[in-house]
């Protein structure tokens, strides 16, 4: 312990003397240099949040970099972010894919003074300084239900795929769908039948619905969490020829799930917008920076372009703003 | 002829130290952050665990067959540690129980593969699915994170000043042992000599089947290693860890020279191969080069380590016809550095 502790002191009297004053300017207000890694790049949900950050970013005055593996690695995530604290920036944004894994990479980079803010995904509460999530885990539950009454407003049987069973959203948002089927008159029509896993993969998604319609043969709704697996059981129904007798919903891209909304296969999806989303990350993060906000309960985000963001228990900044995608507005969004 | 093989220089190894040089002078050109002792040292923990499974991937390969399961043994071994952590064992109880129980996942697969002569391909494929899905029953549904200092130590700790990992000792440590093991015991010979002509090996008396099952059982073991360091430098035991990690160890196995049909490499072209794949991921990251120009460059060298034995004996063809001829089927590198 001891000697890292010398190690340490000789990294900062190094840094100190390689940066010299501008790191230790007080007030900056902008001018950050910021790093962002999805959980992967190259999928067009991460690469929007990823545009989102960097529009957010050049209206502030600071650089974004984004960057990442280009599949949901957990040890190649830890990689990236070592890459990054070695490159000295002033916050770092992410999307954790093992809330845990991250953890001990993200502490150190706090202990350097580094700002960490997630997003979508959380990492461990001591490891970050601020979470941006998409929407409470209330809210995603609630919308994904009232998508499923648009679709079968008789109501009947659901059923759930979710990625797997250590996917902490996707199992909350399940768990509080079901308690609302017993406990909200709104939501007693559906009854819960069954829940499956298929890893956010579009094959066994599409082998899980089929499943799922063979198994139920009651079955009214096919709900997930995953923009994976919503738009591939819209596809199973479709294929095996359930159209109008099951539906899929959930969260999915408008651009997957367009040609069933208007082919009348399904009528309706959730989402948010990945684009807001990831320019409220970068610019919470900034303001954190710039000492404009504490991420402390009850604190309010104002984020001109966007709207007010309240800060709940553990610095978790709620964006909260569900879309729902129907054949008359899916046209609208371009992701 | 033998004697002459020894003697000969090892051609691949030079080419993999000259490449590493030139990849890091590469790097610290695109990045001003790459050039620092601290860095340096610190970036070789990326590769402790893949380095770890590619010793033991070594020793399969020689022979001639594959192992692909052993990233799912990892994560056999970290919920293992997870139970053991949770009941309050001492780690001086867990650390070799859990080498021990990767031992016995390779053994298994050994015991298919040498005993019952399935390929091994197949066999670990199957494998890789059964103990993936042992350790998510295992590990039930949360990740376990609790673990104390000394589960720890291994995989965080730094030594010599705070410089130089734990893990990447335990790494040089590793890869002298299973040097040593291939390239300067019978065992490590008979092994190569499987790898040429299995037949042959089983007329000279060699017991094929106990070899091939020690090889796996050492993979397996190695990975239980790898499944300590895991924890204590992620600090997370899940059902998914290490998930899709055997391409990279794959790659490292082939680039460093060692053939994968068995009979040809060296360990020392291993680690080589670990520090370029390395040097090129450490600088390419620091760079923030994007992770599919990264995939397409790995995938690059993958094909390079594939084809260079195809590449050699046609350079040899072209350039001494009669001499090859000579040396008929004998390895060039056999019981080399």
């Amino acid at each position: 312990m001891k000697s890292k502790l010398f190690a340490a002191v000789g990294a900062a009297a190094l840094i100190v003397g390689l940066m010299a004053a501008p790191s230790f300017a007080q007030q900056k207000t902008s001018g950050f240099k910021l790093m962002m890694t999805p959980k992967w790049t190259g999928f067009p949900y991460f690469e929007l949040t990823g545009e989102g950050a960097k529009a957010a970013a050049k209206e502030l005055g600071d650089t974004l970099v984004y960057a990442g593996a280009d599949h949901a690695d957990v040890s190649l995530q830890v990689e990236t972010l070592q890459n990054f604290v070695t490159q000295k920036p002033d916050g770092i944004i992410l999307a954790a894919i093992d809330l845990n894994a991250v953890a001990p990479v993200l502490k150190d980079a706090r202990k350097k003074g580094i700002v960490v803010g997630t997003y979508d995904a959380d990492a461990a509460v001591p490891a970050r300084d601020l979470f941006v999530n998409q929407l409470s885990y209330d809210q995603a539950a609630r919308v994904m239900l009232d998508a499923a009454l648009i679709d079968a407003p008789e109501g009947g049987e659901i059923a759930f795929i979710a990625a797997s069973p250590t996917s902490p959203n996707h199992v909350a948002h399940m768990k509080i769908m079901t308690a609302l089927t017993q406990s909200e008159d709104k939501y007693k029509v559906f009854k819960v039948v069954d829940t499956q896993y298929a890893g956010d993969d579009d094959a066994k998604s599409y082998d899980v619905a089929v499943n799922l319609m063979q198994a139920h043969p009651n079955l009214k709704v096919i709900i997930s969490s995953s923009a994976v697996s919503a738009p591939a059981a819209a596809r199973a129904i479709e294929a095996t020829g359930h159209v109008g007798k099951v539906w899929a919903t959930g969260f999915a891209l408008p651009s997957a799930i367009k040609r069933y909304l208007e082919n009348g296969s399904e009528k309706a999806f959730a989402f948010w917008d990945p684009y807001e989303l990831g320019y409220v990350a970068a610019y919470a993060v900034h303001m954190k920076l710039a000492h404009k906000f504490e991420p402390t309960e009850g604190a309010v985000l104002d984020v001109p372009k966007a709207g007010k963001f309240t800060t709940f228990k553990d610095g978790e900044v709620v964006y909260g703003k569900p879309l729902i995608f129907t054949k008359d507005t899916v046209g609208k969004y371009n992701f | 002829m033998a004697s002459q093989a020894k003697r000969q220089w090892p051609y691949w190894e030079i080419a993999l130290v000259v490449a590493i040089f030139g990849a890091g002078a590469w790097s610290s050109t695109l990045s001003p952050y790459y050039l620092s002792i601290d860095q340096l040292f610190g970036s070789t923990r990326a590769f402790i665990i893949p380095g770890l499974l590619a010793l033991g991937l070594a020793i399969v390969v020689s022979l001639g067959e594959i192992d692909i399961s052993l990233a799912s043994i990892v994560a056999v071994g970290t919920v293992a540690l997870a139970k053991f952590s949770a009941a309050g064992a001492p780690l001086a109880l867990a650390a070799p129980v859990v080498v021990l129980i990767g031992a016995l996942c390779g053994t298994l697969n050994g015991l298919l593969v040498a005993k019952w002569r399935l390929p091994s391909l197949a066999v670990t494929l199957g494998a890789m699915g059964a103990y993936r899905g042992l350790a998510f029953i295992v590990g039930s549904e949360v990740g376990y994170t609790d673990f104390g200092d000394s589960y720890s130590w291994l995989g965080s700790e730094y030594l010599l000043g705070g410089v130089v990992p734990a893990s990447l000792v335990l790494f040089a440590i590793a890869a002298i042992a299973v040097w040593f093991l291939m390239h300067r015991t019978v065992y490590g010979r008979r092994c190569f000599s499987i790898g040429l002509n299995r037949d042959a090996a089983w007329f000279a008396g060699v017991d094929v089947v106990s070899q091939k099952v020690i090889a796996y059982a050492l993979a397996g073991a190695f990975a239980g290693l790898a499944a300590i360091v895991w924890i204590g430098q992620y600090g997370s035991a899940r059902g998914d860890n290490a998930d899709g990690s055997i391409l990279f160890v794959v790659t490292a196995v082939v680039l460093g020279g060692v053939d994968i049909n068995g009979g040809r490499g060296t360990i020392s072209g291993v680690v080589l191969a670990l520090f370029l794949l390395g040097t090129i991921r450490n600088g390419m990251g620091l760079a923030n080069i994007g992770g599919p120009t990264q995939t397409v460059v790995l995938g690059g060298l993958l094909v390079a380590g594939v084809l260079r034995p195809v590449a050699v004996s046609a350079a040899a063809r072209l350039t001494h016809p009669a001499k090859l001829k000579a040396a008929g089927a004998q390895g060039d590198d056999i019981g080399g550095q």
